[in-house]
């Protein structure tokens, strides 16, 4: 519980006699005045009016060792103060009630037997109750607290499934980018306008590349085996443009194939190694795919003897928010069990690693 | 009016570099094109080998970019760019009345390009200076990537005979200072060893390279850090520099050795 030291005398005022509390002290005290009330010799009112004045105050010695002192020492718990306040202030306040009460009279109220068996009743039936009232209070914030950390965690979690999902939409526009569509259907109709054979793979191609590109909704997670489908016809559609400047391998387990895995993980990487790895590189590179289970864990590796990490600031920006993107949705999948690590490649490239549980079924 | 002339296609796709080609053929049979490349260094270098009239350059293209390519070429050839579609880089041109075409090349609209050029070509009016367009281009077309490229010279002039050659920072081994010019050795990207002269003497050489990558060790000698195998210390406070990719050992003088102190 933390304190702040700048609240003011009216938050304090409006904590300690919170109409909750306020109420739970007058049933309280109702309930206990009967008994009392069944032998009471003097007036009700003056009944009344020192139960309350004793209700008020355990009240008080609750808010107040709430917040005050600020600091305790390690040996004293703030509860043990509060609920320790609590029962020193009935027969502290039961005494003041009726010093109060008692002004002027001849003799004092405590020698007066009857007084005296008042201020005895009344301090041990508020002993035996408000501790027990200040216990359950506490524990009574101890949950709401727990409820309200349970909501937010909750609502943290709302905000990183819609996170994920906008990362989602974000990299659907980036797939379907007018410059590779363009770019690559400018390929496709010279090879159509030259009568070339190649026109109708690279259009096959194409195809499941886009569709596969424009992943159902309904269905947040795809199987490792779709993923080297959708890599394997980027992969085709990419060399087909830049046949000098790309080669490519992509292979897998069939164990792997059937895990599952959030849609668009290989290609995330396989697209940065394009745009980052190979693209900028006048002699290009290759790009190699793999992925294979072990001790019940997939590992998926896409390594590019491309540019590097080491290269401008402007594929380190790039890489950035694609793997930042990537890594929340493996996490969000595998609730944190998953690993994405990247690292130069020898003499040059990048190594780009995920580590996840096999998952077979539903995710 | 059949209009004569040469172009230089340049594109990193090899089935666009056909297409334009083919499609350039029917607009304007009598367009000779001289020269097909795949990246904006060979651009420049066929530029200056065969000095064609006009250049159709891709924007993007790995090393040098169109745009870049563009700036060596400057006034010297009516430049066409093409650019897959891309909103900035359209805007930026039509913004900048800079001649582009936008993939895939549909014939209307090369068929209005080569109307153009072919009235420019008869005209003959100056070529105006593209730099402030490209400048504007650059920054409209990088707007997204937003790239915070190394300080100095990434491109080096270099003649080699009667060829000149655009060579990367990156791949020069060391710089020797010849006179008024200044010999550069560098190694391509397959590892094959050359050198040739740029026509900027050292002192002023140095100044244009990234200080953070380029060292002076001698009065007359400038090396690439990037290409260094390790420094030998001798007696007499003296230094020999021996370099990952050529045999040649560089001497480092004693002004410059504390440069290589050992950390």
């Amino acid at each position: 519980m933390t304190s702040t030291n700048t609240s003011t005398l009216r938050e304090d005022l409006t904590r300690v006699f919170h109409w909750r509390r306020v109420k739970v002290m007058l049933v309280t005290c109702f309930i206990l005045h009967l008994p009392i009330f069944a032998t009471w010799l003097a007036s009700y009112p003056l009944l009344v009016g020192r139960v309350l004045f004793i209700g008020f105050a355990v009240l008080l010695a609750f808010g107040l060792f709430e917040r005050w002192p600020a600091r305790l020492p390690g040996w004293i718990s703030r509860w043990g103060l509060q609920v320790v306040a609590v029962a020193a202030a009935v027969p502290i306040s039961a005494a003041i009630a009726y010093t109060i009460t008692t002004i002027g009279e001849p003799q004092h109220w405590w020698q007066t037997p009857g007084r005296l068996s008042g201020f005895g009743s009344m301090t041990v039936l508020g002993l035996l109750v408000s501790p027990w009232i200040a216990v359950a209070s506490l524990l009574r914030q101890i949950k709401d607290e727990a409820h309200k950390q349970a909501l937010k965690f909750e609502l943290d979690r709302s905000h990183y499934e819609r996170n994920a999902l906008d990362a989602r939409f974000r990299l659907l526009q980036a797939q379907v980018a007018p410059h590779f569509l363009f770019n690559t259907l400018a390929n496709v109709r010279e090879l159509v306008s030259i009568g070339s054979p190649r026109a109708a793979p690279v259009l096959e191609s194409l195809i499941a590349y886009l569709r596969a590109s424009v992943p159902r909704l309904n269905e947040p997670s795809s199987t490792l085996g779709q993923e080297l489908e959708l890599v394997q016809a980027y992969l085709e559609v990419m060399q087909m443009r830049m046949p000098d400047r790309l080669k490519f391998n992509v292979e897998a387990d069939d164990a792997a194939r059937a895990a599952k895995c959030p849609p668009m993980t290989l290609l995330t990487l396989v697209e940065n190694s394009m745009r980052h790895g190979i693209d900028p590189a006048e002699e290009g590179g290759s790009i190699e795919v793999r992925a294979l289970v072990r001790d019940g864990r997939v590992r998926a590796v896409v390594t590019d003897t491309g540019m590097g990490l080491t290269r401008s600031n402007e594929a380190i920006a790039g890489l950035g928010t694609g793997l930042a993107n990537l890594r929340e949705r493996l996490q969000l999948a595998f609730g944190g069990d998953a690993t994405l690590t990247l690292s130069e490649n020898q003499p040059h490239g990048v190594l780009a690693e995920i580590d996840f549980p096999v998952r077979i079924g539903a995710v | 009016m059949a209009t004569r002339a040469t172009a230089l296609i340049a594109d990193d796709e090899p089935l666009l570099r056909e297409s334009l080609t083919r499609l350039l053929a029917q607009t304007w049979p009598e367009l000779e094109v001289v020269a097909q490349t795949r990246n904006g260094r060979a651009a420049v270098e066929s530029f200056e080998a065969l000095r064609p009239d006009i250049c159709f350059l891709d924007v993007h293209m790995p090393g040098l970019s169109g745009i870049e390519a563009a700036r060596f070429i400057g006034r010297r050839a009516h430049v066409v760019f093409v650019t897959a579609y891309d909103q900035y880089a359209v805007q930026a041109f039509d913004q900048g009345a800079l001649d582009y075409l936008v993939k895939p090349v549909e014939l209307a609209r090369l068929a209005d390009t080569v109307a153009r050029l072919k009235e420019r070509l008869r005209a003959k009016p100056e070529i105006p200076d593209r730099d402030a367009l490209l400048d504007q281009l650059a920054a409209r077309v990088y707007k997204n990537a937003a790239p915070a490229s190394p300080p100095g010279l990434r491109w080096l002039r270099v003649s080699v005979g009667q060829t000149l050659r655009l060579v990367s920072a990156d791949e020069v081994d060391f710089l020797r200072s010849e006179d008024k010019y200044t010999l550069v050795a560098w190694h391509d990207q397959a590892g094959q060893l050359a050198d040739g002269l740029v026509r900027t003497p050292l002192k002023e050489l140095i100044n244009q390279l990234d200080g953070e990558q380029f060292v002076q060790v001698h009065r007359s000698v400038v090396v690439n850090l990037r290409a260094i195998k390790l420094v030998l210390r001798g007696h007499n406070e003296t230094a020999n520099i021996h370099l990952k990719y050529r045999t040649d050992v560089l001497p480092v003088s004693r002004t410059f050795l504390h440069q290589f102190k050992m950390m």
